[in-house]
């Protein structure tokens, strides 16, 4: 309890702090290449045409699903996956990114991992943005089911900040755990149902274990405002395991938090 | 002479050493892994009032930069209590804690907002730090670009510039050309001579401590072994380097 009022209390002192911080991690993104801001598009434009082509024209996998175009359906899961995929790794490395805010001055590291996300959610909700723009291009403009983007945004950026405050700190401590995280993440994309949909599984004890998984909660939570119009409250057991896992996360945050802010200046 | 801001009440630090970065992070989960400690501060207790500036010798690996490290509030003590009061601006390791793909300008106002110090505040000071570090036309350059010299006089700047109420110097004035360095010591003497700074000043060159100091401290394998007077202190430290 303390540990979290100490977190929360940084964070209150911290938050304008917060903010230039996230605008600063933004510009040094993006800044010093000729493209610049254009590179925060074309990379996942780039991306996208790679697994379009890939699975309508090399797999053939593009009949409709829901009546929606193949390639709508596959935007509307990816655009939000690259937040999380960026956040497993970038969440991880941040502090050790940072590390001159923890050995060469006092700073409250806590806001490291809430800075780091929220300049990565800047650019998602941006690029979701286009999305539903696309949308309406292709004829389906915004509807009521889309009210719940936000809701899902904020549910994906609490999830990701919490792993990134667990997983930063062991991060500082140990290079392994980077390299152990970023081997997974390409497991993590295959297996979460992002290009293919969970739901079509057909062994009922897999689908279920499936939908387990909080990327693929978040994903399909996102096809359900795009493309299945399902409210959330329409599958409340899967929210229910989204927010057990997620008090999880946050216990384990706290538990990195405590064992190890004070050890890190000493090893960064 | 006022009141007490800086105090340290039986202040001990263990680092554990770990054979490798596995075994860390195996001890994080692990309890029983095995580790050496190694007392870096042991036992000290010392008070510094307002307005002292105290010098503070010792060979190194005596301890003096992990009690810089303790009150500026990087790192954190073992056991004992520790407790600081006023805005501290150290002027560690010169050359590090910038953000290398930010200019130098940039840096000065990422520096301040994360100090804490208001936008308007800061525009203030910009002129007058941006003049002191003699940069010229390289401070709106990325300070990736900078030399180890600019890189010291940018901090150094940002550092006296910014009205710190405890300045910490560490070996900072051995950077940079001669008239820099006089530069310097006339800057950070400017500034002890306002009644409300306290100066903590590291350093090997007994000469120089002389000039600003009043008091000293000499440290020896993490303990303060003599605190007082600084003549007396630069003969104790004499004693112990022989």
């Amino acid at each position: 309890m303390k540990v979290i009022k100490e977190i929360i209390k940084d964070h209150i002192a911290y938050r304008k702090q917060i903010w230039k911080l996230a605008k600063a991690d933004l510009t040094k993104t993006y800044r010093g290449s000729a493209l610049g801001w254009s590179w925060a598009i074309i990379k996942p434009v780039v991306t996208i045409f790679v697994y379009w082509f890939a699975f309508s024209i090399g797999l053939r996998a593009n009949k409709p699903i829901n009546g929606y175009d193949f390639f709508l359906w596959l935007i509307a899961g990816v655009v939000p996956w690259f937040y999380m995929g960026d956040m497993i790794t970038t969440g991880t490395k941040c502090i050790r990114n940072y590390s001159h805010l923890v050995t060469k001055m006092k700073f409250p590291v806590s806001t490291i991992p809430t800075f780091v996300s929220i300049s990565n959610m800047i650019i998602s909700i941006i690029l979701i943005l286009i999305v539903i723009m696309i949308f309406w291009i292709f004829g389906y403009p915004p509807d009521i089911y889309m009210l719940q983007i936000p809701f899902y945004v904020l549910l994906t950026f609490i999830f990701f900040t919490l792993w990134s405050l667990f997983a930063s700190f062991i991060g500082a401590i140990s290079k392994d755990f980077i390299n152990l995280v970023k081997s997974f993440v390409t497991a993590i994309f295959w297996l979460s149902g992002i290009l293919w949909d969970a739901d079509s599984v057909t062994i009922p004890w897999l689908r279920k274990f499936l939908n387990l998984n909080p990327v693929t909660f978040l994903v399909n939570g996102f096809r359900n405002c795009f493309i299945n119009k399902i409210w959330f409250w329409e599958q409340p057991k899967r929210l229910m395991y989204f927010v057990i896992i997620t008090i999880i996360l946050l216990l384990l945050g706290i538990w990195s938090y405590k064992k190890l802010r004070k050890e890190i200046a000493d090893v960064l | 002479m006022g009141k007490t801001v800086i105090e340290f009440k039986n202040v001990t630090k263990i680092y554990k050493l770990y054979k490798n970065d596995k075994r860390r992070l195996l001890a994080i989960f692990i309890k029983k892994i095995p580790h050496k400690q190694k007392k870096a501060v042991n036992n000290v207790s010392f008070k510094i009032k307002r307005g002292e500036s105290v010098a503070i010798f010792g060979k190194n690996g005596a301890g003096k930069s992990t009690i810089l490290k303790m009150i500026t509030g990087v790192t954190f003590p073992t056991t004992g209590e520790i407790d600081v009061k006023g805005r501290v601006s150290a002027l560690l390791e010169l050359t590090t804690g910038f953000d290398p793909e930010f200019t130098g300008r940039e840096n000065i106002y990422l520096k301040g907002r994360i100090l804490g110090i208001k936008e308007k505040e800061i525009k203030k000071l910009e002129p007058q730090i941006v003049e002191f570090a003699e940069l010229e036309e390289y401070i709106d350059q990325p300070v990736r670009t900078y030399s180890s010299g600019m890189k010291a006089r940018l901090g150094f700047s940002i550092n006296v510039n910014i009205e710190p109420e405890i300045l910490i110097v560490d070996e900072a004035l051995s950077v940079g050309d001669e008239k820099f360095k006089k530069k310097c010591i006339k800057k950070v003497n400017e500034i002890t001579k306002k009644e409300n700074v306290t100066l903590l000043f590291v350093t090997h060159t007994t000469s120089v401590a002389k000039e600003f100091c009043k008091r000293g401290m000499v440290m020896n394998n993490g303990q303060v072994v003599f605190d007082g007077n600084i003549q007396d202190a630069i003969q104790a430290y004499n004693k112990i380097i022989e």
